[in-house]
């Protein structure tokens, strides 16, 4: 019987999230990704965000002493083997997903929890790469995921019930609560969102009204925590776009078609809070400079003239 | 009846295996920094060497099993099999409205003790932890929870109701409870032995100072205040929680840094308190030893804990009407001469006067450290929780063994 550490693949933004909430409720984790230096530099990423966090008095020194003592990095997917849940976070391209469970298959106890983070793809794509599709499972954790209280958990079209209760035990071990969703395109978060944010950049596209205002009439409005445009980039332009396309190509329908600006941010390097600059600009930290982005105007210049 | 006792703290687990008919503790010992670097477990047999050891214990069911094996163990163990233990008590911090008293632990408590988390973030989840940790190492062993705040549900209404509307205590048990109370009542007992008077003629003030801290208005042996309110959080000042504050302090700063309501709640119970103002350490050897090589915020943390638990031994005298009988208790009272001096410095007009040499060489045990004309007494009594509840779990279990037998 395996152990009850789980893996992680994938040392990325969303992996660092997972493994920091998940060691954080207590359990053991093995962080994987391609080398054992790019998953120490997760582990890196992972301990400054927990030094933010102790700045703002929610986490102790103690605290992270324990969460680190967790976390153990490698680049061995073998380990796999003794892992109870193996949760695979690399970013979203099918083939490279495929590629992974294919491997599990055959390195994973029968019993293993197969988890895929994803916020568009087809679950049951994924699971297909697998001799045991029903013991595969999709879930989509929103970023900050140590912060934010939800989880989409969903259902390939062979998941079986069991499965999908560990799913939701797994979740509820986090301290966060789950929705249930059938897989389809986009699922509920990120179906709903996309168009918003879409709408919010063609309003600034087009000269209605200045990104700051934007997003505090969202704000003020409609008791948004953060606005669509500091959302977006907070999310990274080229993984928002990378969303409009998927559920374009999935759907066909016009809505999903990224705002020709969004495109335009992404040819320029402009990809949000990770570039340090998108609608808004950001210091090293990932704090908002006061003001609106000089790039962009000249951006929307262009395509208003 | 042997009883394992346990106390589990948010990073330790306190142990005695007490004999209940001499109420002799067989071994104590304490599984301390779990979750931190290096756990320290230290073990003392009865007229044995204290042993210790060091080991990587990350959570609570690490540390029972560890407990467990140190009980067993060939050359330090006091037990040859773990049927030998025939109940375990456990300290549990929260009891709400619904535990006035200690209760045998089944299935459907559990799950209403689990209901209580939310009044003790800080505590209950830890017990709780601790009981469930039992149960898999002791499957078939009775336990017991014994809670702090039951000494206290016998205060009167106008002692325990906030300022706040009235719908609020009764849609969402909002008022205060008071905790610690195992030690208010142990102490306030001893002291009533030692002052060789009946407890229903004497009025006393039990300051409870250790990693947490309270102090109780104790009138005939029933408790009528307490410091400790709706949490564990109101009051003194302790190692790493603020005590009383004024609530709008915490919307201020919730706005102001944007802090969500975990952040907030680790603010006031993680970051403050003597550690929060002495920036040195929770632990009040560590800042009287910064204050001493001349730290001003350390001196300035010592300062608040003994002013304000001196504003609270003034209140409670005016609740009571007099006091006949002040004690300190806990790791700090029953420890820190400093801290006794620097609290009963100038209360010599209502009665409380210290005698510096007896209160300098008291350490840790029972002392009468008042001066000869104090007419109010002055006790350092060593608190027994763990007798406390090894007394009332041997009786619980006992009843239910009887009635099973019929």
């Amino acid at each position: 019987m395996p152990s009850s550490r789980i893996m992680i693949i994938g040392a990325g933004i969303m992996g660092q999230g997972l493994a920091e909430a998940i060691a954080t409720a207590g359990h053991d984790v093995t962080l994987i990704d391609k080398t054992t230096r790019l998953a120490q530099k997760g582990i890196k990423g992972i301990s400054e965000s927990i030094d933010r966090e102790i700045g703002k008095w929610g986490l102790t020194e103690s605290d992270k002493r324990a969460i680190l003592s967790r976390i153990i990095p490698s680049s061995d997917l073998s380990e796999a083997d003794d892992s109870e849940i193996v949760i695979e976070a690399i970013p979203e391209h099918l083939q490279q997903k495929r590629d992974i469970f294919a491997k599990l298959d055959s390195i994973c106890h029968p019993d293993t929890l197969l988890i895929t983070i994803t916020g568009t793809l087809s679950i049951s794509e994924v699971a297909e790469a697998t001799s045991r599709p029903e013991k595969v499972i999709g879930m989509h954790f929103l970023v900050p995921v140590s912060k934010i209280p939800v989880v989409e958990i969903v259902k390939g079209l062979k998941t079986d019930e069991s499965t999908f209760n560990k799913g939701v035990d797994f979740v509820r071990s986090l301290n966060k609560e789950h929705i249930t969703v059938n897989e389809y395109p986009g699922y509920v978060t990120t179906r709903i969102i996309v168009p918003l944010l879409n709408e919010a950049m063609h309003v600034l596209m087009e000269g209605v009204s200045s990104a700051k205002d934007i997003d505090r009439a969202m704000k003020l409005g409609f008791g948004f925590n953060v606005g669509p445009l500091a959302l977006a980039d907070m999310m990274g332009l080229d993984v928002v776009m990378n969303w409009m396309e998927n559920l374009l190509a999935e759907l066909s329908e016009h809505k999903y078609n990224p705002c020709p600006l969004l495109r335009k941010m992404v040819r320029a390097g402009k990809l949000g809070v990770k570039t340090g600059s998108g609608f808004f600009e950001y210091d090293q930290d990932g704090n908002q400079i006061n003001g609106y982005s000089k790039n962009v105007q000249s951006l929307i210049a262009e395509e208003q003239s | 009846m042997k009883i394992l006792v346990i106390n589990c703290g948010s990073s330790s687990v306190k142990y005695q295996l007490i004999d209940t008919t001499s109420e002799q503790t067989l071994a104590k010992g304490m599984v301390a920094r779990i979750g931190m670097a290096a756990s320290v477990v230290t073990h003392k047999p009865l007229d044995r060497p204290e042993v210790k050891l060091s080991a990587q214990i990350l959570d609570h069911i690490v540390a029972i099993e560890y407990v467990v094996t140190m009980l067993m163990s060939e050359n330090h163990g006091v037990i040859a099999d773990k049927s030998e233990i025939d109940a375990i008590g456990h300290r549990v911090v929260h009891g709400g409205e619904k535990f006035t008293e200690s209760v045998v632990i089944t299935k459907e408590l559990m799950q209403e003790l689990r209901s209580l988390i939310e009044l003790a973030p800080l505590h209950n989840p830890h017990n709780i932890r601790g009981i469930n940790a039992c149960q898999q190492t002791l499957p078939d062993v009775p336990q017991v929870a014994v809670f702090d705040t039951a000494f206290h549900h016998k205060m009167p209404p106008y002692s325990y109701i906030y300022g706040l509307p009235y719908v609020l205590y009764r849609r969402y048990g909002i008022r205060r409870y008071g905790f610690h109370g195992m030690s208010h009542r142990f102490v306030s007992d001893r002291a009533s032995s030692i002052l060789d008077k009946p407890i229903e003629e004497l009025k006393i003030i039990t300051a409870h100072l250790g990693n947490g801290c309270s102090i109780a208005a104790i009138n005939g042996g029933i408790s009528v205040d307490t410091s400790m309110g709706f949490t564990p959080l109101e009051g003194l000042l302790m190692g790493t929680r603020c005590g009383d504050l004024d609530p709008a302090i915490i919307l201020h700063l919730m706005g102001r840094e944007e802090l969500s309501l975990h952040e907030a709640n680790t603010l006031m119970n993680k970051h403050s308190g003597l550690s929060g103002i002495s920036g040195v350490s929770s632990d009040m050897k560590e800042v009287i030893e910064a204050e001493e090589s001349g730290n001003t915020q350390a001196r300035l943390a010592l300062d608040v804990f003994c002013y304000r638990l001196k504003k609270y031994i003034g209140s409670y005298t005016a609740v009571l009407g007099g006091v006949d009988c002040l004690v300190f208790t806990g790791g700090i009272g029953e420890n820190s001469p400093e801290v006794r001096t620097r609290t009963c410095n100038g209360l010599r007009f209502m009665g409380i006067e210290l005698d510096d040499e007896k209160n300098n060489s008291c350490q840790a045990t029972e002392t009468d450290i008042s001066a000869v004309g104090s007419s109010t007494k002055v006790l350092v009594v060593p608190t027994n929780e763990e007798l406390v509840i090894a007394r009332d779990t041997n009786r619980l279990v006992g009843k239910t063994n009887e009635t099973v037998s019929v």
